[in-house]
Protein backbone atom coordinates (compact mmCIF):
# COMPACT_ATOMS: atom_id res chain seq x y z
CA UNK A 1 0.00 0.00 0.00
CA UNK A 2 2.72 2.43 0.96
CA UNK A 3 4.68 1.39 -2.06
CA UNK A 4 1.69 2.03 -4.25
CA UNK A 5 1.35 5.54 -2.86
CA UNK A 6 4.99 6.26 -3.36
CA UNK A 7 4.70 5.10 -6.88
CA UNK A 8 1.65 7.24 -7.45
CA UNK A 9 3.35 10.23 -5.85
CA UNK A 10 6.00 10.37 -8.50
CA UNK A 11 9.69 9.72 -8.45
CA UNK A 12 10.93 12.94 -6.86
CA UNK A 13 8.99 12.72 -3.60
CA UNK A 14 10.16 10.69 -0.67
CA UNK A 15 6.75 9.76 0.74
CA UNK A 16 3.65 11.07 -0.90
CA UNK A 17 0.65 11.56 1.35
CA UNK A 18 -2.68 9.98 0.63
CA UNK A 19 -4.83 12.35 -1.33
CA UNK A 20 -7.89 12.12 0.89
CA UNK A 21 -6.99 11.79 4.52
CA UNK A 22 -9.74 11.70 7.09
CA UNK A 23 -8.40 14.82 8.76
CA UNK A 24 -8.38 16.77 5.54
CA UNK A 25 -11.94 15.72 4.75
CA UNK A 26 -13.14 16.61 8.22
CA UNK A 27 -11.49 20.00 8.26
CA UNK A 28 -12.86 20.78 4.82
CA UNK A 29 -16.30 19.79 6.00
CA UNK A 30 -15.99 22.03 9.05
CA UNK A 31 -14.75 24.93 6.98
CA UNK A 32 -17.59 24.54 4.52
CA UNK A 33 -20.10 24.29 7.34
CA UNK A 34 -18.81 27.50 8.93
CA UNK A 35 -18.97 29.35 5.63
CA UNK A 36 -22.37 27.85 4.86
CA UNK A 37 -23.64 29.07 8.24
CA UNK A 38 -22.68 32.63 7.38
CA UNK A 39 -24.19 32.61 3.92
CA UNK A 40 -27.14 30.55 5.09
CA UNK A 41 -27.92 33.17 7.71
CA UNK A 42 -27.58 36.01 5.24
CA UNK A 43 -29.79 34.20 2.76
CA UNK A 44 -32.36 33.37 5.43
CA UNK A 45 -32.49 36.97 6.65
CA UNK A 46 -32.68 38.32 3.11
CA UNK A 47 -35.43 35.88 2.21
CA UNK A 48 -37.48 36.54 5.37
CA UNK A 49 -37.26 40.29 4.93
CA UNK A 50 -38.40 40.31 1.29
CA UNK A 51 -41.94 41.59 2.06
CA UNK A 52 -40.67 44.78 3.69
CA UNK A 53 -38.29 45.59 0.83
CA UNK A 54 -41.12 45.01 -1.61
CA UNK A 55 -43.56 47.25 0.23
CA UNK A 56 -41.35 50.05 1.52
CA UNK A 57 -38.36 49.85 -0.77
CA UNK A 58 -35.79 52.50 -0.02
CA UNK A 59 -38.03 54.31 2.44
CA UNK A 60 -37.47 51.33 4.75
CA UNK A 61 -33.82 52.43 4.92
CA UNK A 62 -34.42 56.18 4.77
CA UNK A 63 -37.74 56.51 6.63
CA UNK A 64 -37.65 58.43 9.89
CA UNK A 65 -40.74 56.91 11.48
CA UNK A 66 -41.47 53.49 12.95
CA UNK A 67 -45.04 52.84 14.10
CA UNK A 68 -45.59 49.14 13.71
CA UNK A 69 -49.31 49.24 14.40
CA UNK A 70 -49.78 51.68 11.51
CA UNK A 71 -47.40 49.59 9.41
CA UNK A 72 -44.93 52.43 9.08
CA UNK A 73 -41.39 51.09 9.12
CA UNK A 74 -38.42 53.40 8.74
CA UNK A 75 -35.11 52.49 10.31
CA UNK A 76 -33.12 55.70 9.93
CA UNK A 77 -33.40 56.82 13.58
CA UNK A 78 -32.08 53.43 14.68
CA UNK A 79 -29.20 53.59 12.23
CA UNK A 80 -28.48 57.06 13.58
CA UNK A 81 -28.64 55.74 17.14
CA UNK A 82 -26.24 52.89 16.35
CA UNK A 83 -23.78 55.19 14.61
CA UNK A 84 -24.01 57.91 17.28
CA UNK A 85 -23.43 55.51 20.14
CA UNK A 86 -20.55 53.79 18.33
CA UNK A 87 -19.02 57.16 17.44
CA UNK A 88 -19.14 58.34 21.06
CA UNK A 89 -17.57 55.06 22.13
CA UNK A 90 -14.74 55.40 19.60
CA UNK A 91 -14.04 59.07 20.32
CA UNK A 92 -13.49 58.06 23.94
CA UNK A 93 -11.93 54.64 23.53
CA UNK A 94 -9.67 55.09 20.50
CA UNK A 95 -7.23 57.64 22.00
CA UNK A 96 -7.15 55.87 25.35
CA UNK A 97 -6.87 52.45 23.74
CA UNK A 98 -4.16 53.37 21.27
CA UNK A 99 -2.29 55.29 23.97
CA UNK A 100 -2.42 52.24 26.21
CA UNK A 101 -1.26 50.05 23.31
CA UNK A 102 1.78 52.30 22.78
CA UNK A 103 2.53 52.29 26.49
CA UNK A 104 2.25 48.53 26.79
CA UNK A 105 4.15 47.68 23.65
CA UNK A 106 6.89 50.34 23.71
CA UNK A 107 7.53 51.26 27.31
CA UNK A 108 6.68 48.35 29.57
CA UNK A 109 9.30 45.68 30.20
CA UNK A 110 8.24 42.28 28.90
CA UNK A 111 7.25 40.81 32.25
CA UNK A 112 4.93 43.69 33.10
CA UNK A 113 3.66 43.89 29.53
CA UNK A 114 2.05 40.47 29.71
CA UNK A 115 0.47 41.23 33.07
CA UNK A 116 -1.00 44.52 31.84
CA UNK A 117 -2.28 42.89 28.68
CA UNK A 118 -3.94 40.03 30.50
CA UNK A 119 -5.53 42.52 32.88
CA UNK A 120 -7.00 44.53 30.04
CA UNK A 121 -8.11 41.42 28.20
CA UNK A 122 -9.96 40.30 31.31
CA UNK A 123 -12.17 43.34 30.77
CA UNK A 124 -13.25 41.73 27.52
CA UNK A 125 -14.33 38.59 29.38
CA UNK A 126 -16.84 40.39 31.62
CA UNK A 127 -20.34 39.48 30.37
CA UNK A 128 -22.09 42.43 28.80
CA UNK A 129 -25.10 42.18 31.10
CA UNK A 130 -22.73 42.98 33.98
CA UNK A 131 -21.68 46.14 32.19
CA UNK A 132 -25.35 46.90 31.70
CA UNK A 133 -26.10 46.52 35.39
CA UNK A 134 -23.13 48.69 36.33
CA UNK A 135 -24.46 51.23 33.86
CA UNK A 136 -27.93 51.17 35.35
CA UNK A 137 -26.69 51.29 38.94
CA UNK A 138 -24.00 53.95 38.61
CA UNK A 139 -23.29 55.50 35.22
CA UNK A 140 -26.91 56.42 34.48
CA UNK A 141 -27.28 58.26 37.76
CA UNK A 142 -23.87 59.93 37.65
CA UNK A 143 -24.58 61.37 34.22
CA UNK A 144 -28.12 62.35 35.17
CA UNK A 145 -26.87 64.32 38.18
CA UNK A 146 -23.64 65.50 36.56
CA UNK A 147 -25.30 66.93 33.46
CA UNK A 148 -28.09 68.54 35.46
CA UNK A 149 -27.20 71.91 33.94
CA UNK A 150 -28.23 70.67 30.50
CA UNK A 151 -31.49 69.30 31.91
CA UNK A 152 -31.51 65.78 30.50
CA UNK A 153 -34.94 64.17 30.81
CA UNK A 154 -33.47 61.13 32.57
CA UNK A 155 -30.26 59.11 32.78
CA UNK A 156 -31.23 57.23 29.63
CA UNK A 157 -29.13 58.91 26.95
CA UNK A 158 -27.13 58.06 23.86
CA UNK A 159 -24.17 59.40 25.83
CA UNK A 160 -24.67 56.83 28.61
CA UNK A 161 -24.70 54.02 26.07
CA UNK A 162 -21.63 55.47 24.32
CA UNK A 163 -19.56 55.73 27.49
CA UNK A 164 -20.50 52.22 28.54
CA UNK A 165 -19.52 50.92 25.10
CA UNK A 166 -16.22 52.79 25.27
CA UNK A 167 -15.23 50.70 28.28
CA UNK A 168 -16.38 47.56 26.51
CA UNK A 169 -14.44 48.10 23.27
CA UNK A 170 -11.29 49.28 25.05
CA UNK A 171 -9.78 45.78 25.39
CA UNK A 172 -10.28 45.08 21.68
CA UNK A 173 -8.46 48.26 20.71
CA UNK A 174 -5.64 47.88 23.24
CA UNK A 175 -4.84 44.27 22.52
CA UNK A 176 -5.05 44.52 18.73
CA UNK A 177 -3.14 47.81 18.79
CA UNK A 178 -0.41 46.22 20.85
CA UNK A 179 -0.21 43.31 18.42
CA UNK A 180 0.10 45.72 15.50
CA UNK A 181 2.92 47.63 17.15
CA UNK A 182 4.72 44.43 18.14
CA UNK A 183 4.61 43.31 14.51
CA UNK A 184 6.95 46.16 13.57
CA UNK A 185 10.42 44.53 13.46
CA UNK A 186 12.58 45.41 16.43
CA UNK A 187 15.59 46.12 14.22
CA UNK A 188 13.79 49.10 12.72
CA UNK A 189 13.59 50.65 16.15
CA UNK A 190 17.24 49.82 16.80
CA UNK A 191 18.21 51.45 13.54
CA UNK A 192 16.23 54.57 14.41
CA UNK A 193 17.83 54.78 17.85
CA UNK A 194 21.20 54.25 16.22
CA UNK A 195 20.54 57.26 14.03
CA UNK A 196 20.07 59.34 17.13
CA UNK A 197 16.29 59.48 17.41
CA UNK A 198 14.90 59.58 20.91
CA UNK A 199 12.55 56.87 22.09
CA UNK A 200 9.54 59.13 21.57
CA UNK A 201 10.67 60.05 18.06
CA UNK A 202 11.20 56.39 17.24
CA UNK A 203 7.64 55.60 18.24
CA UNK A 204 6.24 58.60 16.40
CA UNK A 205 8.22 58.25 13.16
CA UNK A 206 9.00 54.53 12.94
CA UNK A 207 6.68 52.31 14.94
CA UNK A 208 3.39 54.16 14.51
CA UNK A 209 3.61 54.77 10.74
CA UNK A 210 4.51 51.16 10.08
CA UNK A 211 1.75 49.85 12.32
CA UNK A 212 -0.80 52.25 10.87
CA UNK A 213 -2.85 49.60 9.05
CA UNK A 214 -3.04 47.40 12.11
CA UNK A 215 -3.97 50.30 14.35
CA UNK A 216 -6.80 51.36 12.05
CA UNK A 217 -7.92 47.75 12.00
CA UNK A 218 -7.95 47.69 15.80
CA UNK A 219 -10.22 50.71 15.86
CA UNK A 220 -12.48 49.31 13.14
CA UNK A 221 -12.86 45.99 14.91
CA UNK A 222 -13.68 47.94 18.07
CA UNK A 223 -16.30 49.82 16.06
CA UNK A 224 -17.76 46.53 14.87
CA UNK A 225 -18.01 45.33 18.45
CA UNK A 226 -19.67 48.58 19.48
CA UNK A 227 -22.23 48.36 16.70
CA UNK A 228 -23.13 44.78 17.57
CA UNK A 229 -23.35 45.08 21.35
CA UNK A 230 -26.88 44.71 22.69
CA UNK A 231 -27.66 44.05 26.32
CA UNK A 232 -25.49 46.66 28.00
CA UNK A 233 -26.71 49.41 25.68
CA UNK A 234 -30.26 48.10 25.96
CA UNK A 235 -30.37 48.88 29.67
CA UNK A 236 -29.15 52.47 29.53
CA UNK A 237 -30.16 53.97 26.19
CA UNK A 238 -33.88 54.39 26.83
CA UNK A 239 -35.07 52.52 23.71
CA UNK A 240 -37.08 55.51 22.49
CA UNK A 241 -38.25 55.19 18.91
CA UNK A 242 -38.33 57.91 16.27
CA UNK A 243 -35.57 60.02 17.74
CA UNK A 244 -34.37 61.69 14.58
CA UNK A 245 -32.44 64.85 15.47
CA UNK A 246 -33.75 68.08 14.01
CA UNK A 247 -30.23 69.36 13.57
CA UNK A 248 -27.93 66.51 12.68
CA UNK A 249 -24.77 67.96 14.16
CA UNK A 250 -26.25 69.40 17.31
CA UNK A 251 -25.13 67.76 20.54
CA UNK A 252 -28.61 67.87 22.06
CA UNK A 253 -29.62 64.35 20.87
CA UNK A 254 -26.62 62.94 22.71
CA UNK A 255 -28.26 63.67 26.06
CA UNK A 256 -31.61 62.30 24.93
CA UNK A 257 -32.88 58.74 24.86
CA UNK A 258 -32.67 56.80 21.62
CA UNK A 259 -32.80 53.43 19.98
CA UNK A 260 -30.19 51.40 18.12
CA UNK A 261 -30.64 48.53 15.68
CA UNK A 262 -29.57 46.06 18.35
CA UNK A 263 -31.73 47.40 21.17
CA UNK A 264 -34.78 47.30 18.88
CA UNK A 265 -34.06 43.66 18.11
CA UNK A 266 -33.39 42.87 21.76
CA UNK A 267 -36.73 44.23 22.95
CA UNK A 268 -40.13 42.65 23.32
CA UNK A 269 -41.37 43.83 19.93
CA UNK A 270 -39.94 40.79 18.17
CA UNK A 271 -42.54 38.67 19.99
CA UNK A 272 -45.37 40.86 18.73
CA UNK A 273 -43.94 40.80 15.23
CA UNK A 274 -43.99 37.02 15.09
CA UNK A 275 -46.81 35.81 12.88
CA UNK A 276 -47.35 39.19 11.20
CA UNK A 277 -45.68 38.97 7.80
CA UNK A 278 -44.77 42.61 7.25
CA UNK A 279 -43.79 43.44 10.83
CA UNK A 280 -41.70 40.29 11.07
CA UNK A 281 -40.00 41.11 7.78
CA UNK A 282 -39.25 44.61 9.06
CA UNK A 283 -37.62 43.24 12.23
CA UNK A 284 -35.60 40.64 10.31
CA UNK A 285 -34.54 43.36 7.87
CA UNK A 286 -33.01 45.27 10.79
CA UNK A 287 -30.97 42.17 11.55
CA UNK A 288 -29.86 41.94 7.94
CA UNK A 289 -28.72 45.56 7.83
CA UNK A 290 -26.92 45.17 11.15
CA UNK A 291 -25.16 42.03 9.96
CA UNK A 292 -24.06 43.68 6.74
CA UNK A 293 -22.74 46.80 8.49
CA UNK A 294 -20.85 44.89 11.17
CA UNK A 295 -19.62 42.39 8.60
CA UNK A 296 -18.33 45.18 6.40
CA UNK A 297 -16.49 46.81 9.30
CA UNK A 298 -14.94 43.53 10.39
CA UNK A 299 -13.89 42.70 6.85
CA UNK A 300 -12.38 46.16 6.40
CA UNK A 301 -10.53 45.77 9.69
CA UNK A 302 -9.19 42.35 8.76
CA UNK A 303 -8.17 43.57 5.31
CA UNK A 304 -6.33 46.58 6.68
CA UNK A 305 -4.49 44.59 9.29
CA UNK A 306 -3.32 42.04 6.72
CA UNK A 307 -2.44 44.49 4.00
CA UNK A 308 1.27 44.78 3.31
CA UNK A 309 2.48 48.16 4.43
CA UNK A 310 4.61 50.00 1.90
CA UNK A 311 8.13 50.27 3.26
CA UNK A 312 8.55 53.39 5.32
CA UNK A 313 10.73 55.81 3.42
CA UNK B 1 -30.04 25.73 2.12
CA UNK B 2 -32.04 22.54 2.56
CA UNK B 3 -29.05 20.73 4.04
CA UNK B 4 -28.65 23.60 6.45
CA UNK B 5 -32.27 23.34 7.50
CA UNK B 6 -31.88 19.62 8.09
CA UNK B 7 -28.75 20.20 10.14
CA UNK B 8 -30.49 22.84 12.23
CA UNK B 9 -33.47 20.54 12.73
CA UNK B 10 -31.16 17.71 13.82
CA UNK B 11 -29.44 20.05 16.22
CA UNK B 12 -32.69 21.15 17.78
CA UNK B 13 -33.95 17.57 18.07
CA UNK B 14 -30.74 16.58 19.80
CA UNK B 15 -31.19 19.43 22.26
CA UNK B 16 -34.83 18.56 22.80
CA UNK B 17 -34.04 14.90 23.41
CA UNK B 18 -31.31 15.68 25.85
CA UNK B 19 -33.14 18.29 27.84
CA UNK B 20 -35.38 16.80 30.45
CA UNK B 21 -35.46 20.06 32.34
CA UNK B 22 -38.76 21.83 32.76
CA UNK B 23 -38.38 25.18 31.03
CA UNK B 24 -40.42 28.22 32.03
CA UNK B 25 -40.26 31.71 30.50
CA UNK B 26 -42.17 34.98 30.50
CA UNK B 27 -43.40 37.82 32.70
CA UNK B 28 -41.12 39.27 35.38
CA UNK B 29 -44.21 39.76 37.55
CA UNK B 30 -45.12 36.08 37.62
CA UNK B 31 -41.44 35.15 37.82
CA UNK B 32 -41.03 35.95 41.53
CA UNK B 33 -43.29 33.27 43.05
CA UNK B 34 -42.55 30.86 40.20
CA UNK B 35 -38.80 31.09 40.69
CA UNK B 36 -39.20 30.43 44.38
CA UNK B 37 -41.53 27.50 43.73
CA UNK B 38 -38.95 26.13 41.30
CA UNK B 39 -36.39 26.22 44.10
CA UNK B 40 -38.76 24.32 46.39
CA UNK B 41 -39.42 21.67 43.76
CA UNK B 42 -35.74 21.30 42.97
CA UNK B 43 -35.09 20.57 46.62
CA UNK B 44 -38.15 18.43 47.31
CA UNK B 45 -38.57 16.45 44.10
CA UNK B 46 -35.14 16.93 42.52
CA UNK B 47 -36.77 18.34 39.43
CA UNK B 48 -34.62 20.18 36.96
CA UNK B 49 -36.26 23.53 36.26
CA UNK B 50 -35.04 26.56 34.32
CA UNK B 51 -36.90 29.84 34.77
CA UNK B 52 -36.24 32.75 32.45
CA UNK B 53 -37.80 36.17 31.78
CA UNK B 54 -37.05 36.83 28.12
CA UNK B 55 -39.49 39.27 26.52
CA UNK B 56 -42.08 39.46 29.31
CA UNK B 57 -45.60 38.15 28.74
CA UNK B 58 -45.39 38.15 24.95
CA UNK B 59 -42.11 36.26 25.31
CA UNK B 60 -43.93 33.76 27.51
CA UNK B 61 -46.67 33.30 24.92
CA UNK B 62 -44.32 32.97 21.97
CA UNK B 63 -41.91 30.58 23.69
CA UNK B 64 -44.78 28.37 24.86
CA UNK B 65 -46.51 28.68 21.50
CA UNK B 66 -43.41 27.60 19.63
CA UNK B 67 -42.75 24.81 22.11
CA UNK B 68 -39.43 26.20 23.32
CA UNK B 69 -40.67 26.02 26.91
CA UNK B 70 -43.33 23.91 28.58
CA UNK B 71 -44.79 26.76 30.63
CA UNK B 72 -45.18 30.43 29.69
CA UNK B 73 -45.74 33.02 32.43
CA UNK B 74 -48.11 35.87 31.54
CA UNK B 75 -49.34 38.76 33.66
CA UNK B 76 -52.50 39.41 31.64
CA UNK B 77 -55.47 37.45 30.35
CA UNK B 78 -54.69 35.03 27.51
CA UNK B 79 -56.37 36.78 24.57
CA UNK B 80 -57.93 35.15 21.53
CA UNK B 81 -55.40 36.87 19.31
CA UNK B 82 -52.59 35.27 21.33
CA UNK B 83 -54.09 31.84 20.74
CA UNK B 84 -54.71 32.61 17.07
CA UNK B 85 -51.00 33.22 16.53
CA UNK B 86 -50.23 29.61 17.43
CA UNK B 87 -53.21 27.65 16.14
CA UNK B 88 -51.49 24.28 16.55
CA UNK B 89 -50.38 24.87 20.12
CA UNK B 90 -53.85 24.94 21.73
CA UNK B 91 -52.54 27.39 24.35
CA UNK B 92 -54.31 27.01 27.67
CA UNK B 93 -54.09 29.38 30.63
CA UNK B 94 -54.23 28.35 34.27
CA UNK B 95 -54.74 31.25 36.65
CA UNK B 96 -52.57 31.07 39.76
CA UNK B 97 -53.33 34.46 41.30
CA UNK B 98 -54.34 38.06 40.75
CA UNK B 99 -52.43 41.32 40.62
CA UNK B 100 -52.98 44.86 39.43
CA UNK B 101 -51.13 47.35 37.28
CA UNK B 102 -50.38 50.57 39.08
CA UNK B 103 -49.33 53.91 37.67
CA UNK B 104 -46.28 54.69 39.72
CA UNK B 105 -44.42 57.96 40.24
CA UNK B 106 -41.08 58.96 41.69
CA UNK B 107 -40.91 60.13 45.35
CA UNK B 108 -40.63 63.85 44.43
CA UNK B 109 -43.90 63.71 42.48
CA UNK B 110 -45.65 61.95 45.34
CA UNK B 111 -44.34 64.46 47.86
CA UNK B 112 -45.48 67.37 45.72
CA UNK B 113 -49.05 66.19 46.29
CA UNK B 114 -49.97 64.09 43.23
CA UNK B 115 -51.70 61.03 44.68
CA UNK B 116 -54.29 60.11 42.06
CA UNK B 117 -54.80 60.15 38.31
CA UNK B 118 -57.88 59.92 36.11
CA UNK B 119 -58.20 58.00 32.87
CA UNK B 120 -58.39 61.27 30.91
CA UNK B 121 -55.19 62.52 32.51
CA UNK B 122 -53.44 59.24 31.73
CA UNK B 123 -54.54 59.56 28.10
CA UNK B 124 -53.31 63.15 28.04
CA UNK B 125 -49.87 62.10 29.22
CA UNK B 126 -49.76 59.16 26.83
CA UNK B 127 -50.63 61.49 23.94
CA UNK B 128 -48.10 64.12 25.08
CA UNK B 129 -50.84 66.72 25.60
CA UNK B 130 -50.09 66.90 29.32
CA UNK B 131 -46.40 67.45 29.90
CA UNK B 132 -46.19 69.06 33.32
CA UNK B 133 -47.11 67.79 36.78
CA UNK B 134 -48.69 71.22 37.43
CA UNK B 135 -51.72 70.03 35.48
CA UNK B 136 -52.22 67.18 37.93
CA UNK B 137 -51.91 69.45 40.94
CA UNK B 138 -48.21 68.94 41.54
CA UNK B 139 -45.15 71.13 41.26
CA UNK B 140 -44.00 72.82 38.07
CA UNK B 141 -41.93 69.92 36.75
CA UNK B 142 -41.69 68.04 33.46
CA UNK B 143 -43.39 64.68 33.29
CA UNK B 144 -40.84 62.01 32.40
CA UNK B 145 -42.97 59.12 31.18
CA UNK B 146 -41.28 55.74 30.86
CA UNK B 147 -43.58 53.62 28.73
CA UNK B 148 -43.64 49.88 29.36
CA UNK B 149 -42.62 48.12 26.16
CA UNK B 150 -45.57 47.05 24.06
CA UNK B 151 -45.59 43.27 24.36
CA UNK B 152 -45.38 43.44 28.13
CA UNK B 153 -48.47 42.27 30.00
CA UNK B 154 -48.37 45.44 32.10
CA UNK B 155 -48.51 47.65 29.00
CA UNK B 156 -51.42 45.71 27.54
CA UNK B 157 -53.46 45.94 30.75
CA UNK B 158 -52.74 49.68 30.96
CA UNK B 159 -53.64 50.31 27.31
CA UNK B 160 -56.83 48.25 27.60
CA UNK B 161 -57.85 50.43 30.51
CA UNK B 162 -56.91 53.77 28.98
CA UNK B 163 -58.26 53.14 25.49
CA UNK B 164 -60.74 50.30 25.87
CA UNK B 165 -58.60 48.12 23.62
CA UNK B 166 -54.81 48.13 23.47
CA UNK B 167 -54.99 48.10 19.68
CA UNK B 168 -56.66 51.50 19.81
CA UNK B 169 -53.82 53.08 21.77
CA UNK B 170 -52.33 55.86 19.65
CA UNK B 171 -48.77 55.55 18.40
CA UNK B 172 -46.37 57.02 20.92
CA UNK B 173 -42.61 57.27 21.27
CA UNK B 174 -41.31 57.43 24.83
CA UNK B 175 -38.25 56.02 26.51
CA UNK B 176 -39.24 52.42 27.12
CA UNK B 177 -38.71 50.13 30.08
CA UNK B 178 -38.95 46.36 30.23
CA UNK B 179 -38.88 44.26 33.38
CA UNK B 180 -40.18 45.32 36.79
CA UNK B 181 -36.71 45.82 38.31
CA UNK B 182 -35.70 48.13 35.48
CA UNK B 183 -38.93 50.10 35.73
CA UNK B 184 -38.71 50.63 39.47
CA UNK B 185 -35.04 51.55 39.32
CA UNK B 186 -35.49 54.11 36.57
CA UNK B 187 -38.62 55.73 38.00
CA UNK B 188 -37.15 56.04 41.48
CA UNK B 189 -33.92 57.61 40.21
CA UNK B 190 -35.52 60.17 37.89
CA UNK B 191 -37.22 63.36 39.02
CA UNK B 192 -40.76 63.78 37.70
CA UNK B 193 -40.91 60.18 36.52
CA UNK B 194 -43.96 58.02 35.91
CA UNK B 195 -44.52 54.53 34.53
CA UNK B 196 -46.77 51.48 34.61
CA UNK B 197 -45.76 48.81 37.09
CA UNK B 198 -47.12 45.78 38.91
CA UNK B 199 -48.82 47.22 42.00
CA UNK B 200 -47.04 44.79 44.31
CA UNK B 201 -43.75 46.36 43.21
CA UNK B 202 -44.91 49.83 44.24
CA UNK B 203 -43.23 49.76 47.61
CA UNK B 204 -44.10 53.26 48.79
CA UNK B 205 -40.46 54.23 49.33
CA UNK B 206 -38.70 53.95 45.97
CA UNK B 207 -41.84 54.41 43.90
CA UNK B 208 -45.43 55.29 44.81
CA UNK B 209 -48.66 53.98 43.28
CA UNK B 210 -51.22 56.59 42.24
CA UNK B 211 -54.86 55.88 42.97
CA UNK B 212 -57.32 55.96 40.09
CA UNK B 213 -59.79 58.84 40.03
CA UNK B 214 -63.22 57.92 38.69
CA UNK B 215 -65.42 60.98 38.91
CA UNK B 216 -65.26 62.00 42.57
CA UNK B 217 -64.24 58.56 43.71
CA UNK B 218 -60.63 57.70 44.47
CA UNK B 219 -59.90 53.99 44.08
CA UNK B 220 -56.70 52.52 45.45
CA UNK B 221 -55.21 49.20 44.46
CA UNK B 222 -56.08 47.49 47.75
CA UNK B 223 -56.52 43.71 47.83
CA UNK B 224 -60.29 44.10 48.21
CA UNK B 225 -60.53 46.50 45.27
CA UNK B 226 -58.35 44.25 43.11
CA UNK B 227 -60.26 41.07 43.98
CA UNK B 228 -63.61 42.75 43.33
CA UNK B 229 -62.27 44.30 40.10
CA UNK B 230 -63.31 47.69 41.42
CA UNK B 231 -59.76 48.77 40.69
CA UNK B 232 -59.92 48.86 36.91
CA UNK B 233 -56.44 47.56 36.10
CA UNK B 234 -56.73 44.24 37.94
CA UNK B 235 -55.27 41.35 36.03
CA UNK B 236 -54.93 37.59 36.33
CA UNK B 237 -51.49 35.98 36.64
CA UNK B 238 -51.46 32.94 34.39
CA UNK B 239 -49.35 29.94 33.51
CA UNK B 240 -49.75 29.04 29.85
CA UNK B 241 -49.26 25.51 28.54
CA UNK B 242 -49.81 23.72 25.25
CA UNK B 243 -53.11 22.05 25.96
CA UNK B 244 -53.95 21.06 29.52
CA UNK B 245 -50.76 20.85 31.60
CA UNK B 246 -49.25 17.36 31.61
CA UNK B 247 -46.14 15.61 32.89
CA UNK B 248 -43.65 17.83 34.70
CA UNK B 249 -45.62 20.92 33.74
CA UNK B 250 -48.64 19.50 35.56
CA UNK B 251 -46.55 18.82 38.66
CA UNK B 252 -45.44 22.44 38.59
CA UNK B 253 -48.85 23.98 37.94
CA UNK B 254 -50.39 21.81 40.67
CA UNK B 255 -47.70 22.97 43.07
CA UNK B 256 -48.48 26.62 42.30
CA UNK B 257 -52.15 25.96 43.03
CA UNK B 258 -51.42 24.00 46.22
CA UNK B 259 -51.16 25.67 49.62
CA UNK B 260 -47.38 26.29 49.64
CA UNK B 261 -47.58 27.66 46.08
CA UNK B 262 -50.45 29.98 46.92
CA UNK B 263 -48.57 31.18 50.00
CA UNK B 264 -45.76 32.26 47.69
CA UNK B 265 -48.23 34.39 45.71
CA UNK B 266 -49.26 36.21 48.88
CA UNK B 267 -45.65 36.53 50.03
CA UNK B 268 -44.82 38.45 46.86
CA UNK B 269 -47.76 40.79 47.24
CA UNK B 270 -50.24 39.13 44.90
CA UNK B 271 -53.70 37.77 45.62
CA UNK B 272 -54.11 34.01 46.04
CA UNK B 273 -56.99 32.24 44.32
CA UNK B 274 -58.77 31.84 47.67
CA UNK B 275 -58.53 35.58 48.39
CA UNK B 276 -59.81 36.29 44.91
CA UNK B 277 -62.88 34.09 45.37
CA UNK B 278 -63.61 35.21 48.92
CA UNK B 279 -63.45 38.92 48.14
CA UNK B 280 -64.88 38.83 44.67
CA UNK B 281 -68.22 40.47 44.25
CA UNK B 282 -70.35 39.38 41.36
CA UNK B 283 -69.05 41.12 38.27
CA UNK B 284 -71.29 43.98 37.14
Amino acid sequence: MIRAQVAAGGAGQVAARPRFSAIACLSWACTLLAVACLFGMLALFAWQSVPIWEKEGLSYLAGKQWFYRNEIFGMLPMVYGSLAVAAIALVLAAPVGLGAAVGISEYLPNSLRLGAKVGIELLAGVPSVVYGLLGILFLRNWLYEGLDYFEPLSGDMLLTGGILLAVMVLPTIVTLGDDALRAVPFVHRQAARGLGLTRGETILHVALPQARGGLIAAVLLGLGRAMGETIAVFLVIGRQDNQWPERLWSLQPVIEAGQTLTTKLGGSEINIAYGTTLHWAAMVGLGLVLMLVVGLLTWLGAWLSRRKEPDAA
Amino acid sequence: MRILTVLFALGFTAVALRAEALKINGSTTVNLPVAEAAEDLRAEKEMEIQVDTQGGSSGGISSAGEGRVQIGMISKPLADEDKAKYPDANLTATQIGEDAVAIVVSPDVWESGVHAISKEQAQGIYESRIKNWKELGGEDRRIVFFNKEPGRGTWEVFANWAYGDHKKAPPASFPEVGGNEETRNKVSSTRGAMSQLSSSWADGSQVYALAIKEGDEIIEATPANIAGHKYAMSRPLNLVTRGEPGGQAKVFVDYMLSEPGQKLMVKHGYLSMAMLKADAEPAP
